[in-house]
């Protein structure tokens, strides 16, 4: 049962599920499926703002593109490597989401969602539109690859075998310290500010790590994006892969690292799936969603968890 | 100077169509606590009822805006059924996603039925213009401030003179007390979603014009109608109205004279900045958070 | 020595005077209850010392330093603990994690693992038996208990009561009060209680401060505040004068 999972167990079937798919699936499956595996670190990421501490924010897509076009300004216009870009660009987001954190997070709801929001559609028009830095709409071609023992990670196949590294290092630590007493104080925050304060938890403190923890999950699915497509344009971090995302966490269970795996890799697939819908595959898509968030609103997770289904699976110790 | 008045009355028409679609979210808000990420796309339905009304069937003006009014109420008041009452118990964030679901599905019905080729919409002053101070105004632009100002005196009319519009502020107020006095809630927010698609109906009839009329141009609509409701407060009429025209002027202004690339980051700085430093914004309610 | 101290407390909200100048002292292990008619600040007061709302004007001291400007959770992490009228539990988590919680928040040098902590509260509390239940599926009660562990867990030095006995039957008043007594014996724990049951004021508070209106109109024991008119007044009103109030 998902409850009593430990996060190695949890990374051990990440691993054993993907490795299994790399052998069997086409290229262009294995395509989507990468992409579902840097979408899915996102999503974990974001479960630590929303899923845990309550915070909707919709531009979380914003730090991810952040770190996506700081790894391709340094490796293509400074020639750093990839692996000293990534670490920089992972750095520098979360810095700037705990800057913006502090005076952000003292609004809530609907606030928050808004502001955020216009912090993505903020984030688009200046990479839209700053020619000398980011290419424009053009976007920034030629990412170097990544490069291990002097291979390079090229192919899906093998990309998807480093990516699925991540995303089971990501997923185990997620799941540790969503049972840590840190996890639990995200929790306490967003089940009563109140009753927080008065445990002794430091709300605005356990909010700011809470959207720079999200942050920095965002920052490496932004990178491992720029190295996997090695080719980024602004409309790939617009505000509808925020909502996107927080679409993907509800459907899949929101609070639940496995509920961010399957809402990422479902809401990534659905599409290619209704392919055979021809224009009609968004509309019928969108039905879809309503029908879940209706008659299944705690998510696919919650179908695997009848017994206990007020509790927070990962939230036991 | 003659610029600067044409430029004035074009951001103050569009600043008065993002008022209407400003004051049918807030309408909705105030009543429903709903954040309706379809508003946009409510706005694009008007504009594409409109088309079909005027352009496919050839209606004459008078009994083609009526219609358009028909099929936004009943489209109003199937949203209500459909998505607000089924899901509005649910948390802030499935609200959010429900309605970008409804907006996203909205477009793509929009898309299936119209395709992806730009319609222009005519107005019934097509061609006509107005000289002022040196200026060339379209009669049209004239026509959409005009229009919304009348209709801000109706709608204030309606709200603090009728006893429909009296229920429908207790209902906004408070639902508990309203439902005790005998008030019949339902029927108060389902007119409250009829009269923010009426609202948006006409929003789109007087956009129509203005923009090309394409299947995708709800989001730009309701993100500033979103930037508008906060710079002049979440939840005030007069904020709408007040932050729909500050988001157009500074629009059409700031894009002739400061950046057209940069035209809408000023309205959301504006938006964020106003969210951290007066998050009641101009006109609205103090408390931070209500849903 | 002087464990917890309210100097002067004035709130004013808007035009509305929530408290005016009120005092209190709290030596370690000593019990006090905080009486007064409905609306008449005890809450609020509790708020003050907490740090849940700033006093307009006053100041709370606390072991002899000045806490006014303090953060709550930080006068929590110094043992000041509080529970609410009518509970306030995180509904995602089970028993134990609520109590958890607080138990690594206040950990001080020489105490054990969180978990433990915890456990040894439920236990001593009676309520080991649900540590892994979820916290919906508590009895009213229940979860006021749970909430009371959870506070207990954060070590706290003087313990803020808001109407611990509402809701609760006859028998668990009881369990109550002795559980208090023996925490106040055998930890020196001071406790300041907010309460309509005047039984249990009575029993268990040492002294008492009487609020109306924002104003202290009493202070005393138990027995002199008994025979105060003015107290009998703002409890019965009619037949009263209203002038000395």
């Amino acid at each position: 049962m998902a409850t009593r999972r430990s996060p190695l167990l949890l990374a051990a079937a990440i691993l054993a599920v993907g490795l299994a798919l790399s052998v069997v699936l086409s290229e262009y499956n294995l395509r989507l499926l990468n992409l579902s595996v840097i979408t899915a670190i996102a999503v974990i990421g974001f479960n630590f703002a929303f899923g845990l501490a309550g915070l909707i924010s919709l531009g979380h897509a914003a730090f991810v593109g952040m770190s996506a076009y700081t790894v391709a300004i340094l490796t293509t216009a400074t020639g750093w490597s990839p692996w000293a870009a990534i670490p920089m660009a992972v750095a520098g987001t979360v810095l700037f989401s705990a800057l913006i954190g502090y005076p952000l997070l003292r609004l809530k709801g609907h606030y928050l969602a808004l502001a955020t929001l216009g912090l993505n559609v903020s984030f688009f028009i200046i990479t839209a539109n700053w020619l000398s830095l980011t290419g424009g709409t053009n976007g920034i071609p030629g990412i170097p690859q990544l490069r291990l023992h002097g291979y390079f990670i090229s192919g899906e196949r093998y990309f998807l075998r480093f990516g699925l590294v991540f995303l089971a290092a990501v997923a185990a630590a997620a799941l540790a310290f969503q049972r840590s007493r840190h996890g639990r104080a995200m929790i306490a925050a967003r089940d009563d500010e109140i009753a927080a304060a008065m445990s002794g938890i430091d709300v605005t403190r356990v909010r700011v790590a809470a959207f720079a923890l999200s942050a920095a999950c965002a920052a490496v699915a932004g990178a491992l994006f720029a190295e996997h497509v090695r080719f980024i344009a602004p409309e790939d971090f617009g505000y509808v892969h925020s909502i996107t995302y927080l679409a993907m966490l509800i459907v899949g269970g929101e609070g639940s690292v496995v509920g961010a795996i399957l809402g990422a890799v479902l809401l990534t697939f659905l599409p290619e799936w209704l392919r055979f819908l021809g224009n009609a595959y968004l509309a019928f898509f969108a039905a879809m969603m309503l029908a879940i968030l209706i008659f299944l609103p705690r998510g696919l997770v919650s179908l695997f968890r009848r017994r206990a289904p007020r509790r927070i699976a990962e939230g036991r110790s | 100077m003659s610029d600067l008045i044409q430029l004035f009355v074009n951001g103050l028409a569009l600043g008065s169509v993002y008022a209407l679609a400003a004051i049918g979210f807030v309408i909705v808000y105030s009543a429903t606590g709903v954040v309706n990420f379809a508003s946009g796309q409510f706005v694009m339905f008007g504009t594409f009822a409109g088309v079909s009304m005027l352009l496919d069937a050839g209606l004459p003006w008078a009994v083609g805006y009526l219609a358009v009014f028909v099929v936004m109420a009943v489209f109003g008041a199937g949203f209500f059924a459909c998505l607000y009452l089924p899901l509005r118990k649910s948390p802030v964030a499935t609200m959010i996603i429900g309605t970008v679901a409804i907006g996203i599905l909205m477009q793509n019905v929009a898309l299936l039925a119209f395709g992806s080729w730009p319609f222009r919409l005519p107005s019934p002053l097509d061609g006509l213009s107005v000289h002022m101070f040196g200026a060339v105004i379209s009669a049209h632009a004239l026509m959409v401030v005009a229009v919304t100002a009348l209709l801000v005196g109706l709608l204030w009319f309606l709200l603090h003179r009728t006893p429909v519009g009296i229920g429908m502020r207790a209902v906004a107020q408070d639902m508990r007390a309203a439902r005790l006095m005998g008030l019949e809630v339902n029927r108060l927010l389902a007119l409250s979603w009829i009269l923010a698609a009426l609202l948006a109906g006409l929003a789109g009839l007087l956009l129509g014009p203005m923009w090309f009329a394409d299947v995708n141009m709800g989001d730009p609509i309701a993100l500033k109608a979103f930037a508008a409701s906060i710079i002049g407060g979440f939840g005030s009429l007069p904020g709408a109205i007040a932050g729909g025209i500050f988001v157009g002027l500074t629009e059409v202004l700031g894009a002739s004279y400061i950046s057209s690339a940069y035209k809408d980051l000023i309205a959301f700085g504006i938006m964020i900045l106003f969210l951290l430093v007066r998050p009641q914004g101009l006109f609205g309610e103090r408390i931070q958070d209500r849903g | 020595m002087k464990l917890l101290q309210a100097c002067g407390v004035t709130k004013v909200y808007g035009g509305l005077q929530a408290l005016t100048d009120v005092d209190l002292t709290v030596m370690p292990g000593e019990s006090v209850a905080v009486i007064g008619p409905n609306g008449a600040g005890k809450s609020t007061f509790l708020n003050v010392l907490t740090g849940l709302t700033p006093p307009t004007t006053g100041r709370v001291l606390f072991d002899g330093t000045d806490v006014t400007k303090l953060a709550t959770h930080k006068r929590v992490r110094l043992g000041i603990g509080r529970t609410f009228q009518h509970g306030r539990l995180f509904s995602r988590m089970s028993v134990l994690e609520n109590v958890m919680t607080a138990a690594e928040t206040c950990r001080r040098g020489g105490d054990g693992a969180p978990r433990e902590t915890a456990m040894r509260v439920l236990e001593r509390m009676g309520l080991a038996a649900q540590a892994a239940e979820a916290v919906g599926s508590l009895s009213y009660g229940q979860r006021r208990m749970v909430e009371m562990c959870r506070v207990l867990a954060g070590k706290p030095r003087v313990l803020l009561l808001d109407e611990p006995a509402a809701g609760l039957n006859s028998g668990e008043v009881e369990q109550l009060v002795e559980r208090l007594a023996a925490l106040r014996e055998e930890h020196s724990v001071a406790v300041v209680l907010i309460e309509h049951n005047m039984g249990m004021v009575m029993r268990f508070a040492e002294r008492i401060l009487v609020l109306n209106f924002g104003s202290t109109i009493a202070e005393g024991t138990p027995e002199e505040i008994q025979s105060d008119p003015a107290v009998l007044t703002a409890y019965l009103g009619e037949g009263y004068s209203h002038a000395d109030l």
